[in-house]
């Protein structure tokens, strides 16, 4: 199926454009059931629109924009993995419960030993996919406390699993791993690009209004240079996202990307702060929305320390073998 | 980067080739400026014979027409095997043409274009001591005397000019209109008489641009490109091929150049330290989403979606990127960065990192400084109100 980049965008930005900023999290949920968002890069033959990468980051972007509550990120992974393991009994009642919005848990930290943390809304979820490199389970839900961050869009809970059964082991489950890893730095990206782009136009469109000196803000130009290197760092950050989203992208490109554009969007944000003055320290106005989002993006799913060390190694490794 | 799924894998494979055999490994010997122009023409002519010189030229030349993927590889290729960046031909293959093609007549073209490929030298006689940013502000005079205009004026930080067979030349006809009404644009040959050239000192050591004295010069009507007073707009044909087509030679130069990164990187032992790495692999991230920038900008460009400022934007990512790179090598360098080398022509790869740090300065300055792109994003970009044209001081 084709669609192309800029209809994916406009039908997500119809979807959830009219609801505003933070739009409320049940309803925005529903929406995207609605949709059918979660069937997009669900294969055709499991009943899906079998849509790449591509299809994934152009929501992203949009549910970054709008700053959208919940675990969207992690029920697309969980449908992704449930596709991408081999078959088994459960699978097809799972997959089509999770894709009609019943909410399956999983964790967006990196490292998942011990006490499983950062699950979103795992207290509406009675089972979770478990991740690792070379086994990935089925698990009850035992319990489930939040553990309350600063970016109130996203709930994410630490959970004590009960029994567990095996889905995938060994090869299949490494590629299955790899292939969620590389879809939530995709997210993460993407959904840091589009907060980016959203949280500069609201500083630009503050500066052209408010009047200091008897004159627009705008026209001072150390603001403009301000709001110029911003602009470059979200462009840049967008090109490199596109250029990602290919079939045959590795870990280590999704690596430099995430370090890229997350730290773009803490940089973004950061400025759109300063420069709204003491309204930005307000808690009425949206830019601390942004810097909060931004800074959870960061340190989910591995940090820019991680994934520059990660990508660094691994270029590093590619120019000797030339 | 070599790699199974490399749809370019044949032209990769055949370039290489081709530059194990032709690469002149010699070219940092030079120890003075003739031997290292005389290198540069050798090697230019080189590439013209293998049609490697003039690839983002139409299909009619030889060696052009070639698809955006194949020029990426073309100079990614350049760039890992260390070979030299042309810069006595840089004004010609891109400046030059871009203006001739654009906005030169029939004739202008014939004659001239392909000279270039015999290896005539261009430079571009734009800026002066009291208009830089301030383009607009050229005060060189041009005075229409029958068939000729009479030149008197100079110019300053012509790239090559010392070398160079002719000039871009912008020149003031007129102090009646508008700044930028009263220019005009000129072909100059920089052998006719009154014109003098005085190489100026540069900070890593080299003499790559210099100063133009022009004394009552003729320059023939014939020569003149676009009509009297229209000179502002031939200008911008010139500039914004280099602001745009020359970064994708650039980037991708820049991401073959990463390798001169990762050999430093090993050969002071530095391939365990966690803060290099992390550190080389967020410059790879930025170099790699430079080059995702000018792919996209010359995609937009040739589909007609261009809009303002999108140059500058992908000329301040370059010019941050470079200064990234070349940083990055001085630190690693260590004392092996602080001596000197005497010529260093060389761009990002002259093989002293503390040269090519110093020369990432270019970017940031030339073909409009950072700050200038910055007020082209600010202002018509992210239609920011625009700097009131008449001030006085508080
Ligand atoms: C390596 C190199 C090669 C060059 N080659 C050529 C060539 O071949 N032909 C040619 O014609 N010219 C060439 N130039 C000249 C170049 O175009 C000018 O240096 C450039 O336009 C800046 O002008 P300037 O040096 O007079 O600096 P100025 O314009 O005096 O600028 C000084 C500082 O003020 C800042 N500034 C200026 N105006 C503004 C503003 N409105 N807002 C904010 N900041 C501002 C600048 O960014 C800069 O930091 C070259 C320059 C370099 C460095």
């Amino acid at each position: 199926m084709m669609i192309s980049r800029e209809e994916l965008r406009d039908s997500a930005r119809k979807g959830l454009g009219s609801d505003g900023l933070m739009p409320p999290a049940d309803q925005s949920w529903e929406r995207l059931v609605e949709m059918g968002w979660f069937a997009m890069a669900v294969p055709e033959d499991h009943g899906g629109l079998g849509l790449g990468p591509e299809a994934l980051a152009a929501v992203h972007i949009e549910l970054g924009r709008a700053l959208v509550p919940g675990p969207a990120i992690a029920q697309m992974l969980a449908i992704d993995v449930l596709c991408s393991v081999p078959d088994f009994a459960a699978r097809d009642e799972l997959l089509g419960a999770a894709i009609g919005g019943q909410r399956l848990g999983l964790s967006l930290a990196l490292h998942q030993a011990g006490t499983l943390t950062c699950v979103p809304d795992a207290d509406q979820a009675s089972q979770m996919l478990v991740l690792g490199p070379d086994r990935i389970a089925l698990a009850d839900i035992a319990s489930a406390s939040q553990n309350a961050t600063w970016d109130e869009t996203r709930r994410l809970f630490d959970v004590e699993i009960a029994g567990q059964t095996v889905i995938a082991n060994g090869a299949d489950a490494h590629d299955a791993y790899i292939r969620a890893l590389s879809r939530l730095l995709l997210a993460l990206s993407a959904d840091a690009v589009g907060g980016a782009d959203a949280v500069l136009d609201m500083s630009i469109e503050y500066l052209k209004t408010r009047r200091q000196f008897d004159r627009p803000l705008a026209l001072f130009q150390a603001l403009k240079h301000r709001v110029a290197d911003m602009k470059i760092a979200v462009v840049a950050a967008e090109a490199l996202l596109w250029s990602r989203t290919g079939d045959a992208v590795s870990l280590h490109d999704l690596a430099a990307l995430k370090a890229l554009a997350t730290t773009s969007f803490c940089r973004v944000a950061e400025e759109a702060v300063q420069l709204h003055g003491g309204i930005g320290l307000t808690v009425e106005h949206p830019c601390h929305r942004f810097l909060k989002r931004a800074y959870l993006n960061a340190a989910l799913g591995g940090d820019a320390d991680h994934w520059n060390g990660f990508a660094g190694r691994v270029a590093l490794g590619q120019q000797k073998s030339n | 980067m070599s790699n199974v799924n490399d749809p370019q894998a044949a032209s990769r494979s055949e370039v290489r080739q081709w530059l194990v055999e032709h690469r002149p490994a010699d070219w940092r010997d030079a120890a003075t400026h003739e031997a290292f122009v005389a290198s540069q023409r050798n090697w230019f002519a080189k590439l013209v014979d293998a049609g490697y010189a003039i690839p983002h030229w139409p299909a009619q030349w030889p060696g052009g027409g070639r698809s955006l993927a194949e020029q990426k590889v073309l100079y990614e290729e350049l760039a890992s095997a260390d070979a030299p960046r042309l810069l006595l031909s840089f004004v010609s293959t891109y400046h030059a043409f871009a203006t001739l093609h654009e906005c030169g007549n029939d004739n202008q073209k014939a004659r001239y274009l392909p000279r270039i490929l015999e290896g005539e030298t261009w430079c571009q006689g734009f800026s002066e001591p009291g208009a830089g940013s301030d383009l607009a502000a050229v005060r060189c005079r041009a005075e229409r005397k029958g068939d000729v205009y009479v030149i008197n004026g100079q110019k300053v930080w012509s790239t090559m000019a010392q070398y160079a067979d002719r000039c871009l030349l912008l020149a003031r006809t007129s102090t009646e209109s508008a700044k930028q009404a009263g220019l005009t644009y000129f072909l100059m040959d920089m052998k006719a008489p009154g014109v003098t050239v005085r190489p100026i000192h540069q900070i890593q050591g080299d003499e790559e641009f210099a100063e133009i004295f022009l004394d009552n010069v003729e320059i023939p009507v014939s020569e003149r490109v676009g009509e009297e007073g229209q000179g502002w707009a031939v200008a911008q044909a010139t500039l914004s091929s280099e602001r745009g087509l020359t970064l994708m030679e650039l980037g991708y130069r820049m991401r073959g150049a990463l390798s001169r990164v990762a050999d430093l990187i090993n050969t002071v032992a530095r391939h365990d330290d966690e803060g290099v790495l992390r550190d080389f692999g967020a410059l790879t991230g930025q170099v790699e989403a430079v080059c995702a920038l000018a792919d996209q900008f010359l995609e937009n460009r040739m589909n007609g979606l261009e809009q303002i400022g999108d140059a500058s934007v992908v000329k301040n990512a370059y010019s941050r990127a470079l200064r990234a790179y070349s940083a990055l090598g001085v630190r690693l360098g260590g004392m092996a960065a602080q001596y000197r080398t005497p010529i260093t022509y060389g761009d990002l790869n002259s093989g002293n990192w503390m040269a090519d740090f110093m020369n990432s300065y270019a970017w940031t300055i030339a073909g409009g400084s950072e700050e200038v792109q910055r007020n082209i994003i600010a202002e018509r970009m992210l239609g920011m109100p625009r700097e009131p044209k008449n001030w006085v001081l508080a």
